[in-house]
């Protein structure tokens, strides 16, 4: 857990200065580059949620809502 | 080390909070949906397997699903959206359909193909390693969520609520949730966090031999079902033997699930995002599942159906052991607490104008002894400006959970075992590609809403226990002009 803290601590204090300005995003708004799953990839999620232990921890849905593990 | 996460992510939250607002004064304030966008989404499911958990471990695992979803997302003014999912889940499954797999027509009688060994037999009798026609066999779940989100004028902070609803034949759930993000650093850094309740209850449905016992009590197979049905012991000889003592209803059937997920994305150069994820999870409540057997190792074994076919219980193949069904000690238990931590990291690159990477990993944790690895690639490559053609590789691994034994390795004596290989230690690869068609200038029209993205998706999944799984999925979205 201390690792995890730690990964979090470095990524905030090393990264959250930088500053792209809006008129340099042409690339990071691409759609490609979306920090989230798919749209289409939800039914997939919904079956290794189903056929797997482990969840979470992508933006989505965490858990409840259905018989699964 | 729970204080010192929360003390972690509120110092996140200071730091986030005492960022300079944006440099421009907001003077033009655009809408956060222009117009009224429409998602049509459908897939399909197919799966095999021969670890049954229904059957305690061993058995067939054939699902088909069909599922489709409508979503709606509506501005309700410059500020807000509404957004409203309606989903519909059609499935058939052979392992759901053996929780009661002693019908006349259903797993044994019915069956087509090679029926040169076909035994004459007069009671009921069933087999793991194919569907019975029991109602059990197939479901529906509807689900619907709405949400609500409200930006301000500046765009650096978003809220939104939500509720949810689903229904299976024996499950209901409702759910509510909310989430605040700020963004800040010119909107290179967000800071999210979103909490969700869901609130389900079963409605147990138990194996048949073991809902006759519930019902009738130690004289049980002189009763209902069992009335004038034999029962045959591992030598194929007919017994009054059958007790499954251990076995008891649930007294409670809510199961409830709490989440805090905490996020963190950060723009750290013109091509490289990235954000992390972090997940609380605890639920409690009736977490097992009461339709899944187990068969103990320290118990007698005694079956329904044909004696010659004992010998082959576990065989997979067709011929040797279709014609005989072995009665549960009990069902799964599980501890009526679960608390679970997944932490994940993505990460997208934009190679350049044809090419982008993008990258998920997530380390997951339980009190159930299970940990687990994610990892996932994917490379759009643009094949002309509208068509993106996506290869992608996902590969997992978890351990077992600590409950977790095969078919007939329990003990009676323990107090929490399950045969469920979806708790097993195993790995998968699921590798697949997609096909994406966008246009942004939504040329092709129905009425006042333009055509303006469709998705072709499909993936194959292996795991390394037996099960694999295919599945296709098509979207197409279409905003109002």
């Amino acid at each position: 857990m201390k690792k995890i803290v730690a990964i979090v601590v470095v990524l905030v204090g090393v990264t959250s200065c930088n500053s792209v300005k809006e008129y340099d995003k042409q690339y990071i708004n691409d759609p490609d580059m979306k920090l989230s799953a798919r749209s289409s990839e939800r039914y997939e999620t919904t079956f290794q949620v189903y056929r797997e232990a482990a969840l979470g921890a992508n933006g989505g849905k965490t858990g409840g809502g259905c018989g699964c593990n | 080390m729970k204080n010192k996460i929360i003390i972690l992510f509120v110092l996140v939250g200071c730091f986030a909070f005492s960022q300079e607002g944006d440099a421009t004064k907001v003077t033009y304030k655009k809408r956060v949906l222009e117009g009224a966008e429409v998602d049509f989404l459908a897939s399909y499911y197919k799966q095999d397997g021969v670890h049954s958990a229904v059957s305690g471990g061993i058995g067939s695992e054939k699902l088909t699903d069909f599922a489709s979803n409508i979503v709606v997302a509506m501005p309700l003014n410059d500020d807000d959206v509404l957004t409203i999912d309606v989903g519909l889940s059609a499935y058939t499954s052979a392992s759901s359909s053996n929780i009661n797999p002693y019908n006349a027509t259903g797993a044994s009688g019915g069956r087509g193909g090679d029926d040169d060994d076909k035994v004459a037999v007069a009671g009921p009798f069933g087999t793991p390693w194919q569907a019975s026609s029991g109602a059990s066999a197939s479901d529906v779940y509807t689900s619907v969520v709405a949400n609500y989100s409200h930006s301000s004028d500046d765009r650096n902070f978003v809220w939104n609520a939500d509720v949810a609803f689903s229904n299976e034949y024996d499950y209901t759930s409702v759910g509510f949730g909310g989430g605040i993000a700020k963004l800040f650093n010119d909107k290179n850094s967000e800071v999210s966090l979103k909490v969700n309740v869901y609130l389900d209850q079963w409605r147990p449905i138990y194996p048949t031999e073991l809902h006759e016992y519930a019902k009738y009590g130690s004289n049980f197979l002189n009763s209902g079902f069992f009335n004038g049905v034999s029962v045959l012991d591992q030598n194929g000889a007919f017994s009054t033997s059958y007790l499954p003592s251990n076995f008891t209803s649930w007294t409670t059937s809510n199961r409830n699930s709490y989440s805090a997920s905490f996020g963190f994305s950060q723009v750290a150069t013109k091509k490289i995002q990235f954000s992390v994820f972090f997940d609380l999870l605890s639920q409690s409540g009736m977490l097992s599942t009461p339709y899944q057997r187990v068969y103990f190792a320290d118990k007698a074994n005694y079956y329904i159906g044909q004696s010659a076919y004992i010998p082959y219980y576990t065989d997979p193949s067709i011929n040797s052991s279709r014609g005989v069904y072995q009665l549960a000690d009990d069902i799964e238990r599980l501890p009526g607490s679960r608390f679970k931590i997944p932490v994940g990291i993505r990460l997208n690159y934009y190679l350049n104008e044809r090419i982008a990477i993008r990258t998920y990993y997530r380390y997951y944790w339980d009190n159930w002894g299970v940990t687990a690895h994610t990892t996932s690639l994917e490379i759009p490559i643009k094949l002309t400006d509208k068509f993106t053609f996506y290869p992608s590789y996902r590969y997992y691994t978890q351990g077992k959970a600590k409950y977790f034994a095969p078919y007939e390795t329990h003990l009676s004596t323990e107090k929490y075992y399950t045969s469920d290989y979806d708790l097993s230690a195993f790995n998968a690869n699921q590798y697949g590609f997609g096909l994406g068609y966008t246009d942004i200038f939504t040329n092709a029209k129905i009425w006042n809403f333009g055509l303006k993205n469709i998705d072709f998706r499909y993936s194959r999944y292996d795991r390394n226990d037996g099960l694999n799984a295919n599945i296709v999925t098509f979207g197409i979205k279409f905003v109002e002009q």
